[in-house]
């Protein structure tokens, strides 16, 4: 709250400094406007060649706008596009299900461990710590989750590895011990119970730390392919990354092998190069939508510990 | 006051478990399971994560076998859409048969390597696996005793798929003495030659018969790229070609750097110090300056784009086989192909082992997946099953025993990475005299003087991995005619020898001269 307060005046004193525009400033500016062409320019090339005539891409390569305008591309997928609302569904499933446990989670054990009343806590966070050193190995992952835990083609398996982040856990506890403790005695000398505290209190105290570690978790669950390929054959299952993944993966992989390998390798059965750039742009769309959104309390959650109270 | 402090303690409980789900988080890149998380886990101490299906069937054919379900890993250009009908079609075929059901578990073949590794190394139930020497490697899965031994089950459940094949296809496939693999009968020959669009030559009446070894493409290449006043006329990547001409040069490759030259198949050779290959790179470096070679030839991944395009005017490949200009006709959007061989029909392990079965050491049920292979290679419905899905759902039948395949019906599957190809139906549009001539040239192919050997890479791996570093700074410059062989090639020599070349070679020496030993030559 501090922190979007304090925002909120740099900004207004900020406005008519900038009218002058000194020397750093332009420099600063001109960095940046750099910077955002050089993220902006591939993603704008994505969505130039998604809708170029595949005729003209072979025929004179890449171009910012395109020379041939061709939706044919976009039609092709929306025309059977079972598989891709499929797909959908898991990961936007996976995504909802995942950061509102995850993040609920990250913050009752990021609580649990903030607090100076918990006797174990040292132990706790190192517990917490350690898991962001060292990890079993890949093997052993997955025999835990396919042998033990039978998650292999379920939709757990794709939500409750990534529920808790020793990472996320640490920024939230560090948001979370800059709150006043004497707010949460008195709370309980009036006779809250401490779950009452936790979700009357602290989580609504909470919002930009909230909302930092619910983006990270949700791009997270929305980038990810990884578990997909581990634990799911079941093609209903299949998530949205791991289908664009699995064609392009497949099909570099078929094309480094097609000149020496005596199998004839029909590359026909692959969506050509505009389609498979359409396929991207549909696949991140509602990412870059959320994101101005939550924008707002990003910046103030990441600020989260650098101001004293 | 009590309240509050149970209270507390649940909280901190909620913690502990969220502790244990933080551990099979782990840190974010590798996901990675914690052993703690692993050893607070309920264990149901049962080995197969699926289990098998009990059978739903009354009466069978086979009644004194008891059912059990097969699962078969397979590699896919991707996963079929309807692959449960399909599979359900399989079963009724397999229940009736041998009272097995099969789990048909399809991976993208770029996913597969690293799927393969993750089942096989956690001891999951896996009975029958696709293998190769491009993909999921034959050898080294044999070695890490991934793959049963296969000789007692082919001669007693499958004495048909055993005689299907000629027996230098079998020699191929062996490793020690033993067959780990039943190879997915097909094309098993390579043949080099240039590949050449029509087009030109009949526009400019090049005359192909005066092609005799690689360099003479030059006259003919001057002549288009004269008239054509075209960027470039030969479609090369940053492979180049010698991967696909060893035979024109009279050379067999081993591995990697290891060939040998067929005049004197016993002396293992490092190839970066022949003259066979000096000559190559002076014939690229020669087409390359005079404009002939695509001038990105050393940074370009694939020449799939300019073929498509249809600038791939010359083009070296060492697949000729029967029917395949038809191919190459699709692959070069839609211009017409012809083939001028350079060399005959020829086989080694190499052109053999590149699609095969393997049953997995661990399977409960060996004698049933190599009944199933049996059915797979001998039955025919059930083969066009697996390659072609269902009748009227995925393809239609014409009048003259060809199929139509109905496009975008869900199911595509290649029907080279499941059995015997010749017992497929033909699509429309194809010759249906390809599959005999397929079969009589595999039948009168010259087999390689080295057909089964197999190098072993683990004792000299750390010097393959620094030699491939050496090359893949070199070569792709040479292969292509990019940078000059006179600058570079004694440098390159000079590292690769200070990378190891030398053992590599003399490791592979041993290798062969062991194994030639125990073949009595």
């Amino acid at each position: 709250m501090n922190a979007n307060i304090e925002r909120a005046n740099a900004v207004r004193t900020a406005a008519p400094r900038r009218r002058r525009m000194p020397v750093e400033q332009v420099v600063i500016n001109l960095f940046f406007i750099l910077l955002s062409i050089v993220v902006l320019v591939p993603l704008l090339l994505v969505v130039s060649i998604s809708i170029t005539d595949e005729q003209s891409l072979l025929a004179s390569g890449y171009h910012l706008f395109p020379k041939k305008i061709d939706w044919l591309a976009y039609e092709v997928i929306l025309k059977s596009p079972g598989q891709m609302l499929r797909a959908y569904g898991v990961t936007v499933t996976v995504t909802v299900v995942g950061t509102i446990v995850g993040l609920l989670l990250t913050a009752m054990i990021a609580f649990s461990i903030s607090r100076r009343d918990y006797r174990y806590r040292r132990i706790t966070t190192l517990y917490v710590f350690f898991t962001m050193l060292f990890s079993g190995g890949l093997v052993p992952f997955y025999i835990l989750v396919t042998q033990y835990l039978h998650l292999k083609d379920t939709i757990w398996a794709l939500i409750i590895p990534y529920l808790l982040n020793p990472f996320y856990v640490l920024i939230m506890k560090g948001f979370l011990e800059k709150l006043p403790h004497e707010v949460f005695e008195s709370a309980k000398i009036d006779g809250s119970s401490e779950w009452r505290i936790f979700f009357s209190m602290v989580l609504p105290l909470s919002t930009p730390a909230l909302a930092t570690v619910g983006l990270f978790i949700a791009f997270v669950y929305w980038n990810d392919w990884w578990l997909g390929l581990l634990f799911i054959d079941a093609p209903n299952l299949v998530p949205l990354q791991l289908l664009l993944y699995r064609i392009m993966n497949t099909m570099e992989f078929l094309i480094n092998n097609i000149d020496r390998v005596n199998v004839a390798i029909d590359l026909s059965a692959f969506p050509n190069l505009s389609a498979r750039m359409a396929m991207a742009v549909l696949a991140a769309g509602p990412m870059m939508l959320v994101f101005p959104f939550f924008q707002r309390y990003f910046v103030a959650g990441l600020t989260v510990g650098s101001v004293k109270s | 006051m009590l309240r509050k402090r149970n209270g507390l303690k649940l909280t901190a409980a909620a913690a502990g478990i969220a502790v244990l789900l933080s551990a099979c988080g782990g840190n974010n890149g590798n996901n990675n399971a914690s052993p703690s998380a692993a050893s607070s886990a309920p264990s149901s101490g049962s080995a197969g994560a699926t289990a098998s299906s009990p059978a739903s069937g009354s009466a069978s054919a086979s009644a004194d076998l008891k059912p059990v379900e097969l699962v078969w890993y397979l590699s896919e250009s991707s996963v079929p859409a309807d692959l449960p009908a399909v599979q359900d079609a399989v079963n009724k075929i397999a229940k009736e048969k041998i009272n097995a059901t099969v789990k048909l578990m399809v991976v993208g073949s770029g996913d597969y390597n690293q799927k393969m590794n993750t089942v096989i190394a956690s001891g999951e139930k896996l009975d029958l696996m696709w293998t190769a020497n491009w993909n999921f490697d034959y050898v080294q899965n044999q070695s890490k005793g991934a793959f049963l031994p296969l000789d007692d089950l082919l001669n007693q459940y499958a004495p048909d798929v055993v005689k299907s094949m000629p027996d230098y296809v079998w020699d191929a496939t062996k490793i020690d003495g033993k067959i780990y693999a039943v190879p997915n009968y097909q094309t098993v020959i390579n043949k080099e030659g240039f590949v050449i669009q029509k087009e030109y030559i009949d526009k400019y009446k090049l005359d192909t018969s005066t092609l005799k070894k690689f360099s003479d493409l030059g006259k003919l290449m001057e002549t288009v790229k004269k008239g054509e006043n075209a960027e470039y006329v030969y479609a090369m990547n940053r492979d180049g070609n010698f991967g696909n001409l060893a035979r024109t040069y009279n050379l067999e490759v081993i591995s990697g750097i290891a060939y040998i030259n067929l005049n004197d198949p016993a002396k293992v050779v490092n190839i970066y110090e022949t003259p066979e290959l000096r000559d190559y790179y002076d014939t690229v470096r020669d087409w390359y300056q005079k404009g002939y070679i695509n001038q990105d030839a050393a940074t370009l991944k694939s020449k799939t784009d300019m073929q498509k395009a249809g600038k791939a005017i010359f083009g070296y490949d060492n697949v000729l086989k029967p029917g395949g200009e038809i191919e190459a006709k699709v692959k070069n959007g839609g211009k017409d192909m012809v083939y001028v061989p350079l060399t005959d029909a020829y086989t080694g392990t190499n052109t053999i082992i590149t699609t095969m079965q393997a049953i997995s050491a661990n399977s409960e049920n060996p004698e049933r997946a190599m009944m199933f292979l049996n059915l797979v290679n001998t039955d025919k419905d059930l083969f066009n099953l697996l390659a072609f899905g269902i009748e009227g759902k995925h393809y239609t039948k014409n009048a003259d025993g060809s199929i139509k395949l109905i496009p975008d019906s869900g199911y595509a599957m290649a029907d080279w990475s499941l059995g015997n190809v010749f017992n497929g139906y033909t699509i429309e549009g194809k010759d249906p005299n390809v599959a005999e001539l397929t079969k009589k040239s595999n039948e009168e192919a010259k087999p390689s003087p080295i057909m089964g050997f197999k190098f072993k890479t683990d004792p000299v791996s750390a010097e393959i991995a620094n030699v491939n570093a050496v090359s893949s700074e070199y070569a792709p410059g040479l292969n292509t005619g990019t940078i000059a062989p006179d600058d570079n090639l004694a440098e390159f020599q000079a590292k690769l020898k200070e990378a190891g070349a030398d053992k590599i070679i003399a490791e592979v020496q041993k290798q062969l001269d062991e194994w030639r030993a125990a073949q009595g030559k």
